[in-house]
């Protein structure tokens, strides 16, 4: 189990964090939604190890990730952005860095990278940004860690790449190992992700479990802003809402599953809507002028 | 390495595995150090009839592997500080202490012996080309007289140095290192000499004129004082005991405490 309390982290201007608590349990992928500098690199990296928080406590399945020990860091598994690989084969990796951690599964790898399509023959340098990618996903997924913290992992992969990490990390998944994404491509990973966890302004602002979305939350494609709507973005034939589902107060029923972007978007312009919402309480409507358009984007409205 | 060892807060394998990735990611920078050395030899035997290393103090050899060294350690936290590689030495399965250990024992002990036994080797056969160029030969390197105990101490301190400087410095470990360690020198020289002037005033002893010409400081007079052993001694208690310990104090911190760089990776 991940547990973070009352974490202080910053990088001199202010504070980035302050007072975060967050719980995560094995057995589900966590999805950190947030704006660009919201800080989810900064947390991954926090749980990992890279950086150590000024107060409060992190604790990975019983460690202190700052104290960086040999059986922690065998048994948590990061994926920045952008990884750096050395200049080296993959089979040559396998040898010299793969054998840190002992339960490093080879064939699992060499069946990710075959999937994968990675060139066996290629110096890992001379990949590119994609391949570099799939690389460390491939050995992420079979490095046998327990913890899995990955950073935007579907930036810079293709179309078919794409599904079949999501089938990788669908399988990775078990009722040991927390998996934490980070991600902006939320509309990639949003039939894995469980729950989504949004930040906003150094705290955990949201964080929503798939049934609780399900349940009552749905989107909607309409002309007019009718009762219900928690959020809405303009578009070229009316408005993409997001509202209440039936069974709430002034809820919908012909709501389709929510989208997780729109529900990211009305977290971080109505967060207290949506907390209202979550709550089953009734919204006033929401007017016109509210919505998120072309012109006015989601920081915006924030605002 | 098994799941046991893991639990070991220092396990000596994680330590020879780190020091064999060090050897492999040194070895085409030295390779290349090696190739050139030979060649500047072989020139110079076919202009002069003589490998120019092969001299008669046998120093050059010295020099040579002592500067390889310290350009190695000099850049043996390199990797720790930058935007992208650093992360993932920072979160490389082994602890820091054993991550540290590696990169001394790597620079300090092995790259001398491993170093030793290769120029030996280098000599021997640059002095078998001598013979067959029609030069004089017969010249090898002998380490075990040309490198003693205190030869190796000096050195290991040096390196050691620079293997802090470079887990302290982000960037031109060795060139701030060597400016810090010029300072360093001035700073205690200024304050031993002027010690040693208060000593002899209070003892009532002469005080040496100093003159400065041309930027030559010029001391005309005994700078002996009654305590001179127990300075020696002084110094080299400091020079092979207090500056090495807290350099090896220092320097752990240092990679203990190292922090991924704020930056998108």
């Amino acid at each position: 189990m991940v547990q973070i309390q009352s974490m202080t982290f910053g990088y001199g201007k202010g504070p980035l964090f302050e007072g975060l608590d967050l719980k995560l349990e094995p057995g589900t992928v966590f999805g950190l939604l947030g704006l660009n500098g919201a800080g989810k690199t900064s947390l991954l990296k926090l749980l990992a190890g890279a950086l150590r928080p000024q107060s409060g406590s992190i604790r990975v399945f019983g460690a202190e990730p700052w104290r960086r020990e040999a059986f922690f860091l065998a048994d948590t598994s990061f994926v920045p952005e952008d990884p750096w690989l050395p200049a080296v084969k993959p089979s040559v990796w396998l040898e010299r860095y793969a054998v840190f951690r002992p339960a490093f599964d080879k064939e699992r790898f060499v069946s990710l990278s075959r999937e994968f399509a990675l060139d066996e023959g290629k110096l890992l340098t001379k990949y590119s940004y994609g391949q570099r990618k799939k690389f460390a996903l491939a050995a992420a997924l079979a490095s046998g860690a327990r913890l899995v913290l990955l950073d935007e992992p579907t930036n810079g992969l293709d179309i078919p790449s794409k599904s079949q990490f999501r089938r990788a990390l669908a399988a990775a998944v078990d009722a040991d190992r927390v998996v934490v994404v980070s991600t902006h491509q939320v509309r990639d990973l949003e039939r894995v992700i469980d729950p989504a966890v949004i930040v906003h302004g150094g705290k955990i602002l949201f964080s929503l479990a798939s049934d609780q979305i399900s349940e009552k939350l749905g989107s909607v494609q309409v002309r007019d802003l009718g009762p219900g709507v928690i959020y809405a973005e303009k578009d070229g034939v009316g408005y993409s809402a997001l509202v209440a589902r039936s069974g709430l107060d002034g809820g919908r029923d012909d709501a389709q599953t929510a989208d997780l972007e729109l529900l990211f978007n009305a977290a971080i312009a109505s967060p207290s809507r949506l907390a209202a919402a979550l709550r089953g309480e009734s919204l006033p409507p929401l007017d016109p002028s509210e919505a998120a358009s072309r012109e006015r984007n989601v920081e915006e409205v924030a605002k | 390495m098994t799941k046991e060892t893991l639990a070991h807060p220092f396990s000596a394998s994680r330590v020879s595995l780190l020091m064999r990735n060090r050897a492999f990611e040194d070895l085409p920078s030295l390779a290349i150090g090696v190739g050139i050395l030979a060649g500047l030899n072989l020139l110079s035997i076919l202009i002069g009839g003589r490998a120019f290393m092969n001299d008669s103090t046998g120093q050059s050899w010295t020099f040579v592997m002592s500067l390889a060294g310290i350009v190695l350690a000099a850049s043996a936290f390199r990797g720790m500080h930058d935007g992208r590689s650093g992360t993932d030495w920072i979160l490389l399965p082994a602890t820091s202490l054993e991550k540290y250990a590696a990169a001394l024992i790597s620079y300090l002990i092995i790259f001398p012996l491993v170093s030793m036994v290769a120029a030996t080797g280098l000599s021997a056969l640059l002095s078998l080309v001598e013979l067959i160029a029609g030069g004089p030969g017969g010249r090898i390197w002998n380490p075990l007289r040309a490198v003693g105990l205190s030869g190796w101490a000096d050195y290991a301190i040096c390196a050691l140095i620079f293997a802090v400087g470079s887990a302290s410095f982000r960037k031109r470990a060795l060139i701030k290192t060597l400016g810090l360690m010029t300072a360093y020198v001035l700073v205690v020289s200024g304050i031993l000499f002027a010690a040693i002037l208060l000593v002899r005033k209070l003892q009532g002893l002469p005080i040496p004129d100093i003159a400065i010409n041309n930027g030559d400081i010029k001391i005309d007079g005994d700078l002996a004082i009654g305590g001179q052993p127990a300075l020696n001694t002084i110094l080299n208690i400091v020079r092979y005991a207090l500056m090495p310990i807290f350099a090896l104090v220092y320097g752990f911190f240092r990679v203990a405490e190292k922090e991924a760089r704020d930056e998108v990776q």
